[in-house]
């Protein structure tokens, strides 16, 4: 589904963000990306979700090669992809419904449709009653699940997380990570950043364990 | 096809929500940008009028030749027999005066004066309208003219439509002129709107563009906008053009009643009416395009 073949990142004017990284993601799988902060993980989840495009190497997107892709199909590529991302990147100006139904919007799904599927997503999350809240009233967990039924609402078969439970206090983020778990239990391959140690890992899960812009380990949790 | 207009119409409804919401700011802009064009588009109804007041003057004669009040029949056989030679002129046509008086009571209201009259003091006259138009000819033909026996007066009246006909084609160029500076102003008055907006949208358009939306449907509202604000700045110039119009003939009738015509300023037609709101939602258009394509995507490449 993802394969990373001896992928470099580097920004201009900086230092490699990450060095000759290899590794694959399958379908349905639960993967940890984890490691100290600065050490690349934010980078790895955006050379993933065909946000960035490598300076060296082959990031296969189900077998599309990014590099050689053309601008124009980028963005069809990036819909496969929901993304919660680090800061949310919520829309204060308008109320939870409206934040939902950004991305089917920009799927081309207006109508009757689009608003069954934002119900079910914030259904999903137990927003369900806050449609109409805007999201400055709501709580930090609220908040990101918020971020994540906006992730899910247009089915995608990937879902990346970039430190979804960072600020949230334990019991807040255990809520977070079985709602993640959920959605890979119907088939959804689910990516997670996190610098927390983690907690609640009782699923055979991947781990991708990064330092300084390479990847120190891959474990598989049993 | 289905899915485009979807795509159109929900960009559409994404602008006027975002009109709704800011009203007061909405409605500035365009009440601005119909104040700019309201000047030329008034300016050009002015113009268009008078010019066509000037092109009913101009087929009638352009020279007048009067003759002596005591002219018997032969000499103005003469003088008729003297016009037909000349090759400057192109037609003529002869009005004696009783049939002069008689154009003259049913033309003028003014009958009691004309009735106090002992006698017709109106002369016999050739109405001669020249081959050539030039100043040059006219003067060489009236010169010949006033040489002829029985010829009292040479009045060539065709002059003051010849400086007015000048005069309008100045005013046609300072419009055109002023049309154009103006409509850069409206590139730059449009752009920096949709400018604005963009800024504070950037937000929104960054998150879209990380979520995979094509340029285009994120280009596409901001057109809509711009091309909205055209539109609508369009109508607003055409209220005030019509009011001004208005408020001018109010004026110009009085004035008009003494030269004794009916002359007013005409209101825009339907189609100049239609002419301006294309051009200005076309201008709306390119400036959005131009603003949008400057810096949308700078933030983000």
């Amino acid at each position: 589904m993802i394969t990373f073949d001896n992928v470099t990142k580097r920004y201009p004017g900086s230092h490699e963000a990450i060095t000759g990284v290899s590794f694959a993601i399958e379908q349905g799988e639960l993967v940890y990306v984890t490691g100290h902060s600065g050490a690349g993980k934010s980078t790895l989840l955006k050379l993933m979700a065909a946000i960035e495009r490598p300076t060296s190497g082959t990031v296969l997107i189900n077998n599309q090669n990014v590099s050689k892709l053309k601008d124009v199909t980028l963005p069809y590529i990036r819909r496969k992809f929901g993304l919660v991302f680090q800061d949310h990147k919520l829309l204060y100006d308008r109320n939870c419904y409206h934040n939902v139904a950004l991305p089917l919007a920009i799927n081309g799904i207006t109508g009757l449709d689009a608003g069954k599927r934002i119900r079910a997503a914030l259904d999903k999350v137990g927003l369900l009653n806050k449609e109409k809240a805007m999201p400055i009233t709501l709580s930090g967990g609220e908040q990101q699940r918020l971020a994540i039924a906006r992730a899910v609402v247009s089915r995608p078969s990937i879902l990346i997380a970039d430190e979804p439970t960072g600020n949230l206090d334990r019991h807040y983020a255990a809520d977070i990570l079985t709602l993640f778990m959920a959605f890979q239990q119907v088939g959804v391959t689910v990516i997670i950043a996190t610098h927390d140690a983690l907690g609640n890992v009782n699923e055979r899960n991947k781990i991708l364990h990064l330092g300084h812009g390479k990847l120190v380990a891959t474990e598989v949790s049993t | 096809m289905n899915a485009w207009l979807a795509q159109h119409t929900q960009a559409l409804s994404l602008v006027l929500r975002r009109f709704k919401a800011n009203k007061l700011s909405t409605l500035l802009i365009c009440l601005a940008i119909g104040v700019t064009l309201a000047l030329p588009s008034i300016m050009y109804a002015v113009l268009e009028s008078v010019s066509g007041l000037a092109n009913n003057v101009k087929s009638e004669s352009q020279i007048s030749v009067f003759l002596n009040s005591s002219n018997s029949e032969n000499s103005v056989q003469a003088v008729k027999l003297a016009l037909e030679k000349n090759t400057a002129i192109k037609t003529f046509k002869f009005v004696t005066k009783e049939v002069a008086l008689n154009q003259l009571q049913t033309s003028n209201a003014n009958n009691e004066v004309l009735n106090s009259l002992e006698k017709n003091p109106l002369p016999d006259a050739f109405f001669v309208e020249p081959s050539k138009l030039d100043v040059e000819s006219i003067e060489n033909l009236k010169n010949d003219l006033s040489k002829l026996d029985g010829v009292e007066e040479v009045i060539v009246d065709g002059a003051w439509i010849k400086r007015l006909n000048y005069l309008l084609l100045l005013g046609k160029k300072i419009m055109l002129i002023l049309t154009g500076l103006l409509a850069v102003a409206l590139v730059a008055v449009i752009g920096n709107t949709v400018r604005m907006q963009i800024v504070t949208q950037q937000a929104e358009i960054e998150l879209s563009r990380l979520i995979g939306a094509t340029k285009s449907f994120i280009r596409r509202p901001f057109l809509y906008a711009g091309a909205l604000y055209g539109l609508i700045g369009g109508l607003f110039a055409l209220v005030i053009t019509f009011v001004v119009i208005y408020l001018f003939n109010q004026s110009l009738a009085p004035l008009a009643a003494e030269y004794q015509t009916d002359f007013s300023l005409s209101l825009p037609s339907l189609y100049t009416s239609g002419i301006t709101c294309l051009l200005s939602l076309i201008v709306g258009l390119v400036s959005a395009y131009f603003a949008v394509s400057k810096s949308l995507f700078k933030s983000i490449q």
